[in-house]
């Protein structure tokens, strides 16, 4: 038998195998297609028996957040004898989430970031809800500021945000002491972040600001500095960017200087989020921006002093521009049908939003809280309305273990400053083209922002071409 | 001839299942019938899947669409791409030529011990058994960008540096190729000292016989005896640099300014960043015929100094 021969068969053998495979394949690559269509047709039976299933169950190692969920969960179908609910732990994670969506496996309702939406919308991976939030009486509590994240361009809604920030200022006090500044007077503006940063690393010798740069993260902040400067990233209609202009080459200018001309960011330039607080919270950092729940990794993970943790607005250049926010929503599976659209969000109803009408819960709500070594008071962004929100924090004031005058800076930008969502197409895309501009400005005393962003420009316009 | 042949198959056919089925070959078949199944199904499933998949244009929610080869387009007109390319030759050059010689020196170097080569080699071994996210992440920690660092204050006492290591677009890929080296030569060298102990010893005496020193022998006798293992771990090698992903995504994230964003990490962005699983599919298609070629073209280039 001759070599030829022998592959030739061997060849043959396993061609058959292969085209088997590739049916096998193509039978299962269709099957989403009866999956993804469950959700479309069918009246709505409020009545009707239905099983739901919530991810972001507590895991193990928190006991009594395990025993107030099980417990919600009686309560809630005690008073919903119609609805049969499961739970998981499944969570949202940046880096596994479309692997999970991709497998099918997502429970019916679960907390993902404000980051989703953006992609999952114009991808038909969230179904429409606006008509059933209207029917279990939701839409009106919500704070329209924060449901643009969730809407399309008719203004449809596909998701509850429940969780709200928006980007601050986060700072060391005790360097701020060390450096002679005042701890309660955080900067305001671009022109003082530049100024202190020199002080802090002129007197102690650390960073005197850091940025992120890296995992997504450098296209995220210098779009937060953009939105400071009163520019954007991509125009309305998410079809074109708009960074190529003078609010982002002003972003980019300072942190040009304060790095060469100032030499006060220290000599790290590869930082993702965790990094960034861990050395913020070790103290090697002395302002860095965040999201006020910097303060829960920092103090408990990182071993923080809360006594050193301050909390400001988001620096402005030339009048207040606005800043950039984030936060989690209420996902509802796209396979989900219409009654457990509507269960879902009873669901979410009861869960979420009973607590800030009604003081027993809003009080239960802080003592599991602590029984279980988190934060109570951490000042955020309400999804609904300002009193009720207000109203609510009047009810959990006893149970506050945060140092919340420590936020005051923040506080008060959260109502003085316009809330700005990220960019509306492929913004996680857009942010991980836009991190080595950030990176090469950070790294390289000649870069050429000019040229830097026409490049970033071009790349991106093509990826939202697509 | 024309009338004898739709016979003489037959015949033998039928006398050949015969035996077979009395040799016991349907038991045989029906024994290995799953093993072979859960293989393909397995092994090759994925692999056929995602061929499918670098046709079409799939979200795993929606129904997919086929494209025909817009991904390939796409993937192939990217402007990351070239750099990416890049970057992982450079990665599969600095691999070959700081990675590839250590594990061979260290093992040629124990197998000379005869009384404490069992102590070199678990200490040799040892980096292997660290957990590579373990190993980066303390390597991280050593390539601190300060004054302060582990390495940079290290080299302080020489009055070198400091060095701004992974924070530098020159020095990123040297210092990944570092850490990766020491984390794999210990697995390698294993290898290669399982392949000297076959070495027979007449060998060496012979050539002792001769007058050759340590190095000649090395030279004249060890090397060429393990030649055909070198040639098998040198393709292995570049496969495996060809799919760096690791390292470069928990040292840099591909920074500083792209300079250490492989093909491998461009793949994971189309996929889990972007959700395009039809951009991230073509480009692993393609990269796998890239190194099946690679490795076809290898097998001719070296056949003629492999032993078999």
């Amino acid at each position: 038998m001759t070599r030829v021969s022998r592959w030739g068969r061997r060849g043959a053998a396993l061609g058959i195998a292969g085209l088997m495979l590739a049916a096998a394949g193509c039978a299962q690559a269709t099957t989403p297609e009866s999956g993804g269509g469950g959700g479309a047709g069918g009246a709505i039976d409020e009545n009707a028996p239905v099983t739901i299933t919530i991810g972001d169950r507590p895991t193990p190692d928190k006991p009594n957040d395990i025993k107030a969920f099980e417990q919600k969960i009686k309560d809630f179908t005690a008073t919903h004898p119609n609805i049969t609910v499961k739970s998981t732990e499944t969570k949202w994670e940046a880096q596994t989430f479309q692997a999970q969506v991709a497998g099918g496996t997502l429970p019916t309702v679960m907390n993902i970031s404000f980051t989703e939406p953006a992609n999952m919308i114009p991808n038909k991976q969230l179904p429409d809800i606006t008509d059933e939030l209207k029917l279990v009486d939701l839409t009106k509590d919500l704070n329209p500021d924060v449901l643009k994240i969730v809407q399309d361009a008719d203004g449809r809604i596909y998701g509850v945000p429940i969780d709200v920030f928006s980007v601050g200022l986060a700072y060391n006090r005790a360097l701020f002491k060390q450096a002679g500044l005042d701890p309660d007077k955080p900067p305001t503006s671009w022109d003082e972040v530049r100024q202190y940063a020199k002080q802090i690393a002129e007197k102690t010798g650390k960073a005197g600001y850091a940025q992120l740069t890296t995992n997504n993260t450098g296209g995220w902040m210098l779009t937060t500095m953009t939105y400071s400067m009163g520019g954007s990233v991509e125009s309305q209609d998410g079809k074109k960017s708009t960074f190529n202009d003078a609010p982002t080459k002003k972003a980019l200018q300072l942190l040009k200087d304060m790095r060469w001309t100032d030499n006060s960011m220290g000599s790290n330039f590869l930082y993702n989020q965790e990094e960034i607080r861990q050395d913020f919270a070790a103290g090697k950092i002395g302002m860095v921006l965040q999201a006020p729940d910097a303060y829960d990794m920092s103090v408990k993970n990182f071993g923080m002093k809360p006594a050193d943790y301050g909390h400001g607005a988001l620096p402005q250049d030339g009048g207040p521009h606005g800043t950039l926010t984030g936060g989690s929503l209420k996902m509802i599976s796209p396979k989900a049908t219409k009654n457990e659209v509507v269960a879902a969000l009873k669901w979410i109803k009861f869960d979420q939003f009973d607590k800030y009408t009604t003081e027993a819960l809003a009080v239960q709500d802080a003592k599991t809280t602590i029984a279980d070594k988190g934060f109570v008071g951490r000042p955020g962004i309400t999804p609904l309305s300002q009193e009720t929100y207000d109203r609510y924090n009047k009810w959990r004031e006893p149970y506050v273990n945060v140092p919340v005058k420590q936020f005051q800076g923040y506080v008060d930008s959260t109502k003085a400053l316009k809330l700005l969502p990220e960019p509306p197409n492929k913004g996680q895309e857009v942010y991980s083209l836009l991190d080595p501009v950030v990176q090469q400005v950070l790294t390289k005393k000649d870069a050429d922002i000019d040229k830097l962003l026409s490049d970033a420009a071009s790349k991106v316009d093509a990826r939202l071409a697509r | 001839m024309f009338q004898q042949r739709p016979q003489k198959p037959r015949r033998s056919g039928a006398h050949s299942w015969a035996t077979w089925y009395r040799s016991g070959g349907l038991s045989s078949v029906v024994f290995v019938l799953p093993l072979v199944l859960t293989f393909l199904y397995f092994s090759w499933g994925p692999i056929v899947r995602g061929l499918v998949l670098s046709f079409q244009k799939n979200n795993l929610v929606q129904p997919p669409e086929w494209v025909g080869l817009a991904n390939f387009s796409y993937v192939l007109t990217d402007p990351q791409l070239p750099q990416a390319a890049v970057n992982t030759l450079y990665f599969a050059f600095l691999a070959l030529i700081f990675g590839f010689p250590v594990p061979l020196f260290l093992a040629v170097f124990v197998s000379e011990l005869r009384r404490t080569g069992w102590l070199y080699n678990m200490l040799s071994y040892l980096p292997a058994v660290v957990p590579p996210v373990a190993a980066i992440l303390l390597w991280k920690f050593f390539y601190d960008p300060s004054g302060t660092g582990v390495f940079n204050t290290i080299l302080g006492w020489f009055g070198i540096g400091p060095f701004a290591w992974l924070n530098s677009q020159s020095l990123a890929m040297p210092a990944i190729v570092l850490e990766a080296t020491w984390a794999g030569a210990g697995a390698t060298s294993i290898i290669y000292l399982a392949a000297l102990t076959g070495v027979r010893t007449e060998l060496y005496e012979a050539a002792e016989l001769d007058g050759a020193g340590i190095w000649r022998r090395i030279w004249h006798v060890t090397l060429p005896q393990i030649r055909g293992i070198i040639l098998i771990m040198m393709l292995l090698q570049l496969i495996g640099t060809f799919q760096v992903f690791t390292e470069p995504f928990l040292f840099t994230g591909g920074g500083p300014n792209n300079a250490t964003t492989t093909i491998l990490l461009l793949i994971y962005r189309y996929a889990f960043i972007n959700g395009d699983f039809g951009a991230a599919t073509a480009l692993s298609v393609l990269l796998a015929g890239v190194l099946c070629l690679l490795s076809v073209v290898y097998h001719f280039v070296t056949r003629r100094w492999s032993t078999t």
